[in-house]
């Protein structure tokens, strides 16, 4: 029966163009059509099930892979504010700080309706994901996944919560060498994985530094995140330093940077890979000191 | 109708092509027969009417006043100091514009619409005043413009300090917005624009005769009975205002109030009267273009028009540099 139906969805997706289904769609209102304005609203429109809901979107917004075909209306620096008046959403999610703030303001006079994603924490993509699945009418598939993110997330979280710490350095960026601080994204992991920042309490949440701020912390692990899109990135060379502990025991490990890095559901599974390889390097840590 | 005349009419009239023509590019599908229905008022289409009359024709006609705005406060600029190099920009307009902008995201974030553009024309005014003061301390207003210079890099470099440690994407915002654009602009903006075009030319062109006196050197105009001081003092009040309240709107657009008074001169004249005229009809059709270009020329995205008014006009800038160099 489910094949049937698979089927039979496909064939009228095959004879229905993208724009005649949004017709369709807008015209029942309690699934909205939606214009998604970064790549972790529309990954989070997917996860509650209103991924067919979205007409437009920026760049940059290819997960999961049918995101790709929807029509793009601009980037992060300027969108297109005709093409948005053409395709006449029921309803636009904008990120607040990502998205240009004055084509916003003008989208607003022009009477449409704009609401906000801005996540700052793991918590936060819980509660968005039930606010968005509400908005467009999935409330259950959104309570569902949301509560699944918070079980996940709350395991993780026991799991290292008794663990000892171990110090290490986040490298954000190699040249200028950048870390991370609290008010971060990133240092959310690290605070879960039971990592001790030593430049936590730097005023800016995004710090330069030098290698000569590094040398004394004595740092045991070197996160270094590398982007899959980045074929060649340009890490720091850490092989010159081996007076750093982390060189000296090659403890130094390189996550995937797109999937720590964006604010959605698959953060999460990131932030579990990452806990269990920190935790590899604290039992090596612990079998060199016993 | 003598050879100037003649060519400042054809240009009044390409200025009016452009403007039409111009109202007819844009990424929204909307075909000529709906454009006309719409700009008759007879529009059947709901959307198309309000992408034409609130997106492009304010777009358009902002772009004609700010682009006879930057080319007249670069004219008159270059002919009151007698520095073919002068600027608008150079007196580090831009840079004030942008620490305004800086502090307004940083710290009035949820106010940014009326926030942003205050904020960056008080940014504007302020290294203004820094750079007259400058050089009236020093006793030599020829030197306006390396004073204005230093001003610049002093306020780029607060702006990068408060940048540094405020919120990261303010960053973002701050820059994108300095390179530029006229996605954001409304017919509020084209009014505010337009009056205080309306009041520099008016009193530019009443002292015209003054202003060529200067062109002769500050004695032989003070000889001629024209406080040099006084009018220079007036006619950067004019153009620090009419450029302020242009990057307000607009952001940065380099170099159009450098380029275009130099292919006034060649193509109609030297003097104040005609160079301010030229540079008025040639700076609209320029800025016209250029924002078609910015809007329509990629299929999902606008590029921020500063990008391209700088690139055409560091080359062009190169080319005077080559052809001087031949001349002499």
């Amino acid at each position: 029966m489910k094949l049937i139906s698979l089927l039979f969805t496909l064939l009228v997706l095959s004879s229905t163009s993208y724009a005649e289904l949004n017709k369709e769609l807008a015209s029942d209102k309690s699934k909205p059509t939606i214009i998604a304005l970064a790549p972790h609203i529309v990954e989070m429109l997917y996860d509650v099930g209103a991924g067919e809901q979205i007409i437009g979107t920026t760049s940059f917004a290819d997960y999961p892979e049918q995101a790709k075909k929807i029509p793009r209306i601009g980037n992060y620096v300027r969108l297109q504010l005709e093409r948005v008046i053409e395709l006449q959403p029921d309803l636009i999610i904008a990120w607040k700080s990502g998205n240009p703030s004055d084509d916003l303001a003008r989208l607003e006079q022009l009477g449409f309706n704009i609401i906000y994603s801005q996540p700052h924490s793991f918590e936060d993509i819980a509660s968005e994901v039930r606010r968005f699945a509400k908005i467009t009418g999935h409330t259950a598939q959104g309570e569902k996944v949301a509560t699944k993110f918070e079980q996940a997330l709350v395991k993780i979280k026991q799991q290292y919560q008794d663990k000892t710490e171990i110090t290490g350095f986040y490298e954000l960026w190699s040249r200028p060498l950048t870390t991370v601080a609290k008010g971060s994204w990133p240092q959310q992991f690290l605070n879960i994985c039971k990592v001790k920042n030593p430049f936590k309490q730097v005023l800016t949440p995004y710090p330069q530094i030098s290698i000569e701020q590094v040398l004394p912390a004595s740092v045991e692990l070197i996160i270094q995140p590398l982007s899959v899109n980045q074929k060649e990135r340009e890490a720091f060379n850490w092989e010159d330093w081996s007076i750093i502990p982390a060189v000296a025991n090659n403890q130094i490990l390189q996550p995937n940077a797109d999937a720590m890095h964006r604010m959605t559901l698959r953060s999460l599974t990131a932030l579990k890979d990452l806990c269990a390889e920190i935790d590899q390097t604290r039992s090596f840590l612990q079998q060199k000191h016993s | 109708m003598n050879k100037v005349s003649t060519r400042l009419f054809a240009l009044a009239i390409l200025v009016i092509l452009s403007v039409l023509a111009a109202i007819t590019f844009g990424p929204a599908d909307i075909d000529s027969s709906q454009l006309i229905s719409c700009l008759v008022g007879s529009c059947q289409n709901q959307i198309a009417d309000i992408v034409i009359w609130q997106v492009r024709i304010p777009r358009v006609l902002v772009a004609l006043v700010a682009g006879m705005g930057l080319a007249i406060a670069g004219a008159i600029l270059q002919n009151t100091t007698r520095n073919p190099l002068a600027d608008p920009y150079l007196f580090g307009i831009v840079s004030g514009a942008g620490l305004g902008a800086t502090i307004a995201n940083i710290s009035l974030a949820d106010n940014l619409t009326i926030a942003l553009p205050l904020a960056a024309f008080l940014g504007a005014l302020f290294s203004v005043i820094i750079v007259v003061f400058i050089a009236k301390v020093l006793q030599r207003m020829e030197q306006l413009l390396l004073a204005g210079v230093a001003v610049s890099f002093m306020l780029a470099s607060i702006t990068q300090f408060i940048l540094y440690f405020g919120e990261p994407f303010a960053t973002n915002r701050v820059i994108f917005w300095l390179m530029g654009s006229l996605a954001r602009v409304e017919m509020s903006n084209f009014y505010v624009i337009a009056s205080i075009l309306v009041i520099a030319i008016i009193t530019v062109l009443a002292l015209h005769r003054q202003i060529d006196a200067l062109l002769l050197g500050d004695e032989s105009a003070a000889s001629l009975g024209v406080d040099v001081d006084k009018l220079r003092l007036l006619m950067l009040g004019i153009c620090a205002a009419l450029t302020a309240t242009i990057v307000a709107y607009c952001g940065g657009i380099g170099f159009v109030g450098l380029m275009i008074p130099h292919i006034v001169r060649q193509l109609i004249g030297v003097t104040t009267l005609k160079l301010i005229i030229g540079s008025a009809l040639i700076g609209a059709i320029f800025l016209i273009w250029v924002d078609v270009i910015a809007r329509s020329s990629l299929p999902h995205a606008e590029i921020p028009i500063g990008i391209i008014t700088s690139a055409l006009g560091s080359i062009f800038f190169l080319f005077i540099m080559y052809r001087s160099r031949a001349n002499t």
